[in-house]
């Protein structure tokens, strides 16, 4: 076997391999950071896509504030896991919309919830963005006031909260 | 025994059918990373194996090396040298796939995007579903005669 004639076609194959990585990544919308946000004490982690960006909804990053926005009242909780999480446990009076499901639920969704309802989106938790995605959606329909728990699910449940 | 791993190993049609099917493997494989770079990286993440600093670095260009080793292996181009870097990133992938078995670590972020939706395959079928592509990889870098369909001047 020719040693330096197949490290030379490595080399060549690798650096072909990642000068395309580089200008598909720059290039496409999809693309993302060179480095990504994957610290869960800074916010729900993401590989920070650089495409165009959306709104950004609101976060509430403490749990403590989650729990004073639901005893206040008068504000529709929406979990976005799937269905079999929902039923093993949400916070209570939170409505389930899978954000998987969306355009097949929406629909029913729209029918119960006015535009104007202020919205607390939630997950399972700062690595999970369904929330996020969730909330962008509603947003894009027209609800205006909607904000996204972070914590999700678990942290929620951590705290010793209620829950259904 | 011995003469049986040799005639293995000489075959020239084994060798084509290992080249095909690495080379479309790792062409398929390639796809949905390069078309959802960000749902790969928090794959990567999921490991916990890698400084993370790496992580999008390595959920860049990692795809691309599978798209191009495939496409390398499927030509007949530097034939010998794209089998390495596919059973390089085999062994890579083992590893990484034992030692979460291992730690018993398994990431959920409960997320759809990462078709927790659906269903995941075991770890346990893929590491001998990966050991069984890199013996296939091992056939093409062992292999030493005249390659079918393949690009003549540049085979090694």
């Amino acid at each position: 076997m020719v040693f330096r004639k197949t490290m030379k076609e490595i080399i060549i194959l690798v650096g072909i391999s990642a000068t395309l990585a580089m200008a598909v990544n720059f290039l496409s919308p999809k693309g993302i950071a060179l480095v990504g946000q994957w610290d869960t004490s800074k916010g729900v982690i993401t590989a920070s896509p650089t495409g165009p960006q959306e709104w950004k909804p609101e976060e509430i990053s403490s749990v403590a504030r989650a729990k004073e926005i639901f005893d206040n009242g008068n504000v529709l909780f929406v979990d976005a896991r799937s269905q079999d999480n929902y039923e093993a446990g949400h916070i209570p009076g939170a409505v389930s919309l899978p954000v998987g499901q969306f355009d097949e639920l929406v629909g029913s969704f729209l029918d119960r919830h006015a535009a104007a309802r202020s919205i607390v989106t939630y997950c399972s938790g700062r690595t999970c963005e369904d929330s996020h995605h969730l909330a962008q959606l509603l947003y894009g329909l027209g609800f205006e006031h909607v904000k996204v728990f972070i914590d999700g699910f678990p942290g929620w449940k951590a705290e010793g909260y209620p829950i259904e | 025994m011995n003469n049986a791993w040799q005639s293995l190993i000489s075959n020239s049609w084994i060798e084509l059918a290992a080249r095909w099917i690495l080379g479309l493997t790792f062409i398929y494989a390639s796809s949905h990373k390069i078309l959802s770079p960000a749902d790969f990286a928090k794959i990567v993440y999921g490991y916990n194996l890698f400084p993370v600093v790496l992580i999008n670095l390595i959920a860049i260009v990692l795809p691309f090396m599978e798209l191009i080793a495939g496409f390398a292996l499927i030509s007949g181009i530097y034939p010998r040298s794209a089998a390495i870097i596919t059973c390089g990133l085999l062994v890579a992938f083992i590893v990484a796939l034992s030692v979460n078995l291992i730690r018993g670590h398994e990431f959920h972020c409960g997320c759809f995007s990462a078709g927790e939706g659906g269903h995941t395959e075991i770890p346990e079928i893929t590491i001998v579903r990966d050991i069984i592509y890199f013996i296939l990889g091992l056939q093409i870098i062992l292999f030493s005669g005249i390659r079918r369909m393949s690009i003549k001047r540049l085979s090694a």
